[in-house]
């Protein structure tokens, strides 16, 4: 006997009127909705104490764009890996879903990289935590509002956790998928699923997060 | 009705994505992210500030909507899972009220 059929509430759940949805599925929606707000809120911070500060440096002159472009388009790119793993769960094939999971796997280890690359170099010149002060030009330190390093770290390090949270969950996943675990046929693949929403969420607050912090 | 006729309908053919259009998507969102980075060197210049911040924040919302729609496959989800999902774009709102009445207060125009 299949474990939706023990299961009645995945039953009513997968009615026409509720858009076949899983009990997982509604689930995580409403997690990835109040993490979009907390993303939100610390946003909105930056929006306003950017405003309002008259000595807000240009992020260009400071942070590296090319480099975290280079992260952006390497974590579109396990977004689409991730979708084939979805798509290869669904058509019961493991290999293929073990292989397209260890590519969505990689790209958010080299984004972590690129991101702790990124702190170390930043912290080395002179932005931190609490204070920051930039060489704009060749041994000439210029200090900026503080705030600037405060907003940078909080925000692209909120994310960042995120994006470690979802490199452990997609082990666990791909850790499953060897067993055997979500390859059956029917309901099996729907985890598959659920670590592919939070992914493509990540993936997805990136892109914001990187046009106002980085490019605006 | 079995467990297996009630597999995620995005897999049944003619009621989702096919992997052409995820690389279709995949594409837009690299050449969008192309246009993103040469947006701030083309207008980089000071009067022409509020150009480059409206330019960029489109191309995010329209990257972002790309991701949620066809990656997230909301697309293809029922109404309800959509409100849900929306539920961010509702503190978007207010805070863009909130800041117009700050301007307003502040007598920006």
């Amino acid at each position: 006997m299949d474990a939706s059929h023990s299961a009645p509430i995945d039953e009513r759940l997968q009615d026409e009127r509720f858009g076949k949805a899983t009990g997982g599925k509604v689930g995580m929606w409403i997690f990835i909705a109040q993490d979009g707000m907390a993303f939100g809120g610390l946003l909105l911070a930056y929006a306003l104490l950017r405003i309002f500060s008259a000595d807000w440096p240009v992020p260009a002159d400071i942070l590296g764009i090319g480099l975290t472009a280079t992260a952006t388009f390497i974590l579109i790119c396990s977004s689409v890996t991730m979708v084939m793993a979805v798509d290869a769960s669904q058509h019961s094939q493991k290999g293929r879903t073990a292989f397209w999971l260890s590519g969505t796997i990689l790209g958010g280890l080299l984004f972590l990289g690129i991101q702790v690359y990124e702190y170390t170099h930043l912290s080395h010149a002179g932005i931190t935590l609490a204070t920051s002060s930039f060489e704009f030009t060749e041994g000439v330190v210029t200090n900026v509002n503080d705030l600037f390093g405060s907003t940078f770290y909080v925000v692209t390090g909120f994310h960042g956790m995120h994006v470690t949270a979802g490199v452990i969950y997609l082990i666990c996943i791909l850790i499953g998928t060897l067993k055997g675990k979500y390859t059956k046929g029917g309901n099996s693949a729907s985890p598959v699923e659920l670590v592919g929403l939070f992914w493509h969420f990540v993936d997805l607050v990136w892109i914001l997060v990187f046009t106002f912090i980085y490019l605006l | 009705m079995s467990a297996d006729a009630h597999d995620s309908h995005d897999a049944e053919p003619g009621h989702g994505p096919t992997k052409a259009t995820f690389v279709t998507v995949f594409l837009v969102l690299t050449f969008l992210t192309v246009v993103e980075v040469m947006v701030p060197q083309v207008y980089s210049a000071e009067w022409n500030k509020n150009t480059k911040m409206i330019l960029l924040v489109t191309l995010a919302v329209g990257k972002a909507i790309l991701v949620a729609s066809y990656f997230m496959h909301l697309k293809w989800e029922a109404r309800w899972i959509r409100w849900i999902a929306a539920m961010p774009v509702y503190m978007g709102l207010f805070a863009i009220l909130l800041m117009c009445e700050q301007a307003w207060r502040n007598g920006i125009s």
